[in-house]
């Protein structure tokens, strides 16, 4: 049912971190030598519980020519265990009344789930055995290589995921951050059993592994959990391999042609900071007033002004390295001209001119108060601390946001926008029908190279 | 600490005794126990009409405050569709007392977010806040209750961002287009065969006029319901509603009456071509209203064939025979009957007729054979989480009981409907299958993909 209930807009708390449970007490966390980090988080009020194994490896780590290959050998520990086949596993995890999600980001792998709490023991003992003694067979991973492709061809169905997928590759280049996690079809052709059993013995050992739980569940018994079923061999965390992050030069245009498009989907973005910049909380409170809000300039002016976009908004991204910054809107094509250069004219005035205080203190008040929904659910606290562990923040990091926040002033601010965010080198990306729209995108104040690929070349 | 063990019908007679508007005194309608937990959940109402629903819930400082609306697309005219999904935008825009755009900076200010979201048969307002932000949110509401103001550039500009939204959603989106079709071709006098968010010429027609002869309409405290979940003080909400909503008149709402649905005795098909590089096709079969007692047996046959990758349809298409990358199957919890959707996105290159073939085979054998005991509680299993997944939050509690409340009749039967799916026994799938898997009675739209753009 696609047509289900039409929201106004989708939710958009910013994605900031926040502080840290403050209720110490239902809260814990244990590390012995050798031994995986454990974080939990106890809130009891449901029977239910959930469970993360998050390995600190992702694409970051996949060598050149062979991207996916982190994706697919995570892929491949729900497809059997040596002693269960693909199907079991499936039958397992539902039948425990548990759901289970496997995904790959630039910096690691995650089985997540949740299970009725009740089953907890079995669920945690089957996700062990995912990630400790997985088959690997030759015609699971022959049918995973064949999935993938088939998704990577469907995938341009989503113009949203398109413009996503075309944006990162043409923003970052060949650097770590630009290349496809999922890979390509030609990369996953390339993917051997060797090469995934290689990158599963390298990557998946003990002191690589952060096993967190939430919800009905304490501290006493995760830990016996974790001692009775984590069985990983022991080895070294092995080093990302990721440079400073990079960007091509100037003012660049990426067209992806798709016909019959009655509606473009624009992402527009440039370097934005390291987590642990200092101005990277001024940046973020600078952001909130550009894009992070319903109320924030781009929306305002974009949507509720103009109509132009269902949607706009701004998001500073963060990660182990520096990460990008990114506006986003969706204009019908006859208004994806007049869309783009309202939204580079808004970004320009931004940084040459900075906020105004009134503006400062609502993003400031919005990101303070608003923080009680960060640590609104054990899950949501428990995912700060898993944060935390993954980008090498300290254990205090959340817990200062808020008086992080509160300390920026307008200077800081502007100063942030000026320093990290270029006018200059700016990446676009519109999925549009090229015939109709190239003409017109070509004459965007400052453009330094436009480009048109096809759609459907994945 | 006067107040510590009072019970409801001493709390209600606290909060009437300054009042002497009728139309603002309370009374308490009912309690009943939110499941397991302990916690309460109690029913007021005011005389103007407004319904009220409170749980109180002390897990997190913060507060979740819903208003349902009893007006969806289905109460809306031919030539009209869509109205009641751009009023609901509107309701962001100006009121007497609140200049166009303050309503989202002041919640945004408060460290709060507020949205909504329209469908066949309501329309909800929802805000999470911090919990001491109580005054705000009731101020707020009860003056857009009232107070609306509809200005032609505000409704133009709407208009545009509707029809950004019926792109993005429907035009340049397969699944959502053919979802659409697939109501307009299965339905041929019920309302439910016009999409929520309207035809696209009927978006384009809106005058403020309309817009204000639909606030007039539905917009009325006895044409609504509140739900306030959180760490929120049952007295003082009561209070502040009474305050702020007790001077509103009720209105004379019209009773919605749909046509009766001619028979379907034969199948409706239909072929689109579209710039996809792999085929897809959507099923639909007649479904029974949420109300209805054969609706959770036929969730549960649903989840049988779709629900997780063990589900029998996962298996065969998308693991086993390798013929689809992405299915499901959706049930309408609709207030009326609706459809039970089939989507299933074929890989590229695999033809449509083998999916079919495979799709009924699949559906015959749960109607002829049933399933078994344990694969019925691998289900329910499953279903149960997502119930427990939907209660972790205000939030998530306010929108179940808000939506059992206005779609089913009685936010009471909310778990009422939770031991319905644990009593359903294999007999109950099979007979269910049996009643609503009748291919005469089925509307399939097949995408098939353009030259050009296979891959």
């Amino acid at each position: 049912m696609k047509n289900a209930a039409q929201n106004r807009r989708k939710p958009r708390r910013a994605q900031t971190p926040s502080e840290r449970n403050p209720l110490a007490a239902r809260s814990g966390e244990a590390k012995t030598s050798q031994q995986p980090v454990l974080l939990i988080e106890s809130e009891h009020a449901l029977p239910l519980v959930h469970v993360g194994l998050v390995l600190r490896t992702g694409s970051l780590h996949d060598p050149r020519g062979l991207e996916g290959l982190t994706r697919m050998t995570a892929r491949m520990l729900r497809m059997g265990t040596k002693k269960l086949t693909a199907a079991e596993v499936e039958e397992r995890i539902d039948s425990l009344g548990a759901q289970l999600s496997v995904s790959c980001a630039p910096s690691y792998v995650q089985l997540s789930g949740a299970v009725v709490a009740h089953n907890l023991e079995p669920y945690f003992q089957l996700l062990c055995e995912l990630i400790q003694a997985p088959a690997f067979r030759a015609a699971d991973l022959a049918r995973a290589k064949r999935e993938t492709i088939a998704e990577l061809v469907g995938m341009v169905d989503d113009d949203r995921s398109l413009a996503a997928r075309h944006f990162r590759g043409f923003t970052l280049g060949k650097h770590p951050y630009g290349r496809p996690v999922a890979g390509n079809t030609q990369t996953v052709r390339g993917i051997t059993r060797d090469l995934v059993r290689a990158h599963h013995e390298k990557h998946f050992v003990r002191n690589n592994l952060i096993v967190s739980m939430s919800g009905d569940v304490n501290l006493e018994r995760a830990q016996q959990l974790v001692a009775a079923h984590v069985q990983l061999p022991e080895g070294r965390v092995p080093k990302v391999e990721a440079p400073p992050t990079t960007m091509a030069k100037g003012r660049r245009l990426l067209i992806v042609d798709k016909p019959e498009r009655t509606q473009t989907q624009i992402i527009v973005g440039t370097l934005g900071t390291h987590v642990l910049d200092p101005d990277h909380t001024a940046l973020q409170v600078a952001n909130v007033v550009f894009g992070g809000l319903f109320t924030s300039r781009l929306t305002h002016e974009v949507r509720s002004v103009r109509g132009l976009s269902y949607g706009a908004s701004s998001n500073l991204g963060h990660d182990r390295e520096r990460e990008l910054w990114t506006m986003w809107t969706f204009p019908a094509a006859k208004d994806a001209y007049k869309c783009l250069e309202l939204q580079l004219r808004l970004y320009d005035d931004w940084i040459k001119n900075g906020i105004k205080p009134s503006e400062l203190k609502r993003a400031k008040d919005f990101l303070v108060k608003s923080h009680a929904f960060e640590i609104d659910t054990a899950q949501k606290r428990l995912d700060q601390r898993v944060e935390a562990e993954l980008f090498g923040l300290s254990k205090d990091y959340f817990d200062g946001f808020v008086e992080r926040v509160q300390n920026v002033t307008r200077k800081e601010a502007n100063a942030a926008l000026q320093k990290r965010l270029s006018r200059r080198d700016l990446a676009i990306v519109v999925v549009a029908t090229a015939k109709e729209l190239r003409k017109e995108l070509s004459t965007l104040p400052g453009l330094d190279e436009v480009k048109v690929v096809p759609f459907d070349k994945v | 600490m006067a107040h510590r063990k009072e019970n409801k019908k001493q709390l209600v007679a606290r909060c009437n005794r300054k009042v002497t508007n009728s139309s603002a005194r309370l009374r308490v309608l009912a309690e009943f126990p939110f499941g397991e937990s302990g916690e309460q959940v109690t029913r007021y109402a005011l005389g103007n009409g407004l319904t009220i629903l409170i749980l109180v819930d002390r897990q997190a400082p913060v507060l979740s405050y819903h208003t349902w609306y009893r007006v969806g697309s289905k109460h809306e005219k031919p030539g009209k569709t869509g109205l009641a999904h751009l009023f609901e935008h509107l309701m962001f825009n100006e009121t007497k007392h609140v200049p166009r755009g303050q309503l989202d900076r002041l919640i945004e200010s408060a460290g709060g977010e507020t949205n909504a979201a329209t469908w066949v048969d309501w329309t909800h307002y929802q805000s999470e806040l911090p919990a001491s932000e109580l005054p705000l949110i009731v101020r707020l509401e009860a003056d857009r209750m009232q107070h609306l103001v509809l200005r032609k550039p505000q409704v133009e500009s709407e208009k545009e961002v509707v029809a950004n939204e019926r792109r993005f959603r429907v035009e340049d989106d397969i699944e959502g287009e053919v979802s659409e079709l697939i109501y307009a071709t299965a339905f041929k006098r019920h309302p439910y065969r016009w999409p929520t968010i309207g035809w696209m010429q009927d978006i384009e027609s809106f005058t403020p006029e309309d817009c204000a002869e639909f606030y007039k309409t539905y917009y009325a405290p006895n044409n609504a319901t509140l739900v306030i979940t959180g760490d929120v003080d049952e007295a003082e909400t009561l209070q502040l509603i009474q305050r702020h909503y007790g001077k509103i008149p009720k209105a004379r709402i019209p009773r919605f009456r749909a046509e009766n649905e001619p028979p379907q005795r034969s199948e409706r098909s239909l072929e689109l071509q579209r710039p996809t590089p792999a085929a897809k096709l959507a099923l639909a079969y007649r479904a029974p209203s949420f109300r209805d007692a054969d609706y959770p047996a036929l969730a549960l046959a649903s989840e049988v064939l779709f629900g997780g990758r063990s589900s029998r349809l996962f298996s065969r298409l998308v693991r086993d025979e390798e013929l689809a990358t992405d299915l499901h199957g959706s049930l309408a919890p609709f207030a009326d009957a609706g459809l039970y959707e089939i989507w299933v996105s074929l890989r590229p290159g695999r033809d449509l007729p083998t999916v079919l073939k495979l799709i009924e085979q699949e559906l015959k054998r749960v109607c002829t054979h049933g399933v078994s005991r344990a694969e019925l509680q691998k289900v329910k299993n499953r279903m149960e989480l997502g119930f427990l997944q939907g209660m972790e939050t205000a939030a998530g509690k306010a929108e179940q009981i808000g939506f059992f409340e206005v779609v089913y009749g009685d936010a009471a039967a909310l778990f009422d409907r939770l031991n319905a799916l644990r009593a359903v026994e294999p007999a109950d799938v099979q007979r269910v299958a049996q009643k609503y898997f009748d291919a005469r009675k089925r509307t399939s739209i097949a995408v098939v993909p353009q030259r050009g753009a296979a891959a």
